[in-house]
């Protein structure tokens, strides 16, 4: 592998965690590494990459960049890719990634393999790994020509934490007009049910098959075990609990000492939000559900069944 | 105004899936179809645009084998004014740039005000298809929104970040937008649009009929082979009968301390 080049994120004024994920991939690779920073008044963040492993730090710093916004990333990249002729281009699977990485990828005639979770040298070429089908196949896919495009899921590798100092050279040319208007960024109001601090929680999900499960199955056992109650992402789409119970990417990442997964099969959002739990016991009738790879316990079986004789032997438990 | 909404047809949720013989797909012999979740939220919203205001008009638009029909019916019964399906043997194997440009050929011809689509499908799990479109269009996007408010010339648009957070920002149209499942509730066909629908256009197409070779779509991404991943160290299963696999749930509780 000649040079890749590394989109880097900024969240909070500071390098983004999974920004030197991506460095630990592209220096495994071998090769050249060139990173390009993008935003307003970011030099400082250019300076720190460069003494982390991002090589050659390409300075793309413009007041037009200030908020995330497709054009301004677009030409930033574009003029990156331009001067430097990467490869391989690495960016993370952020919602930035997602709403830049296709459309890079149009523009550039190239091909691109999303959410990546491994990269594999073979030879002269690369095998890029990624997950299917909410997660129940692994797929195995190789890119022609150059450049090609990954984008990584955050996590993917541990981040590099080497001290090599690199770079730094501004990019010029990347300021002009934006069609996308940023407005603001809205966050939603904490609501009362906070599951991040709960020791222990009971999750439901789509195997739960209505509403009134919630109340009728479910809720028995959060109570048995004096837990906080907490749902997958398709129960709250459906309306059957607000937001603020949801568990994964887009709603609350938990790490209780006890997880219980009733009904959840498992989508890789969902994941993401409670494994690092300390311990996870799920329950699902499908012994496939790609739940069981993340459990320490699996129950597999009928949740109908299976939930009201758990509340019964902790109720007795707790009497004994 | 003018809405193009383009649907993909993905294994039913509930399909037990199973890998095709050369390892490199699944196998859709015996399985159901439907439409792909994500896109049913884009398909809402349009068809939400349409009641408001009974000129606008609702083209849906899909690539893939006859048995897409299926759901382009479905689109049309759910109240979509007609439908294109564009399908070729030369799309086989097709990667995501590749559907990006068949469709293009479609939106270019179709010179729709507002395009929408699902964040990401839930076979592949890509979420490329959108963007990919949007530049070929040279037409501004935004992914995974959850609102869009159509003002005149512009649309202000709810972008769920991560955590919860929302990122707002204001396009200017014509421009595409991927839909994030929840984003509204989504309707069901009524007996009366399912008869109605039989009537509705719905034009299949060649690759040629939209002025595309199959070399000029050839995919760069290919899928060497899809497989169940490895086991990790998995879950330690209990077994037993419901009552002991209760006991031994209560046992684990015990050890962690918090019974």
């Amino acid at each position: 592998m000649a040079k890749t080049l590394i989109v880097a994120e900024i969240q909070k004024g500071a390098l983004r965690e999974s920004t030197l994920e991506l460095v630990t991939l592209a220096r495994k690779l071998g090769g050249e590494v060139v990173s390009l920073v993008i935003g307003s008044g970011v030099g400082g963040v250019a300076e720190d990459l460069a003494k982390k492993g991002g090589g050659k730090v390409l300075l793309a710093d413009d007041g037009s960049l200030a908020n995330y916004n497709l054009d301004g990333w677009t030409r930033a990249i574009g003029k990156a890719v331009e001067s430097e002729k990467p490869e391989l281009i690495l960016i993370s699977n952020t919602p930035i990634g997602w709403d830049i990485a296709g459309a890079l990828a149009a523009r550039l005639d190239c091909g691109i393999v999303s959410d990546v979770i491994r990269i594999e040298p073979d030879g002269g070429e690369l095998v890029f790994v990624r997950r299917m089908f909410n997660a129940k196949f692994d797929a195995r896919l190789r890119v022609s020509g150059t450049p090609r495009i990954a984008t990584v899921q955050p996590g993917a590798a541990e981040a590099y934490t080497g001290s090599d100092s690199g770079s730094v050279a501004k990019l010029d040319g990347v300021g002009g007009d934006v069609r996308t208007k940023f407005v603001e960024i809205r966050v939603a109001p904490a609501g009362g049910h906070d599951l991040t601090k709960a020791e222990i929680i009971v999750s439901g999900g789509r195997g739960l098959q209505k509403p009134e499960n919630f109340d009728a199955v479910l809720k028995p056992l959060v109570e048995a075990l004096g837990a906080q109650m907490g749902a997958s992402r398709p129960v709250v789409d459906a309306g059957w609990l607000p937001h603020e119970y949801q568990v994964g990417s887009s709603g609350q990442i938990v790490s209780p000492k006890l997880y219980v997964a009733v009904g959840i099969s498992g989508a890789i959002q969902h994941l993401v939000g409670m494994k690092s739990s300390n311990f996870i016991i799920a329950i699902n009738k499908d012994a496939d559900a790609p739940i069981f790879e993340v459990a320490d316990v699996g129950i597999v079986g009928d949740l109908f069944e299976i939930v009201p004789a758990l509340v019964g032997a902790v109720k007795a438990a707790k009497g004994s | 105004m003018k809405i193009l909404v383009c649907l993909k047809q993905v294994p039913h949720k509930d399909a037990r899936l199973e890998l095709a013989p050369d390892g490199k797909w699944i196998s859709d012999a015996n399985i159901k179809f439907e439409i792909n979740d994500y896109d049913n939220y884009a398909l809402e919203e349009a068809l939400r645009a349409k009641d408001k205001d009974p000129a606008t008009e609702v083209v849906v638009v899909t690539v893939g084998p006859d048995r897409v029909q299926q759901s382009l019916r479905t689109a049309l019964g759910m109240g979509a004014d007609r439908a294109v399906q564009v399908w070729d043997d030369g799309l086989a194997g097709a990667d995501s740039l590749t559907i990006a440009k068949t469709v293009a050929a479609v939106a270019k011809a179709e010179k729709a005000d507002l395009v929408l689509m699902g964040l990401m499908s839930d076979d592949t799990n890509y979420s490329l298809t959108g963007p990919m479109l949007a530049a070929l269009l040279g037409v501004p996007h935004a992914t995974g929104i959850v609102s869009a408010k159509v003002d005149g010339g512009q649309v202000e648009v709810e972008r769920e970040l991560e955590g919860g957070a929302l990122e707002v920002v204001k396009l200017p149209l014509p421009c595409l937008l991927t839909a994030q499942t929840g984003m509204n509730e989504v309707r069901y066909a009524s007996l009366k649009g399912i008869m109605q629908a039989k009537k509705k256009p719905l034009d299949k197409k060649s690759l040629a009929d939209v002025g595309l070779s199959a070399g000029a779509v050839a995919p760069k991404t290919k899928i060497e082979k899809i497989y169940t991943p490895p086991k990790g160290a998995g879950a330690e299963i209990l077994s037993g009968s419901k009552d002991e696999v209760a006991q031994k749930f209560v046992g684990k509780v015990k050890e962690l301390g918090l019974l």
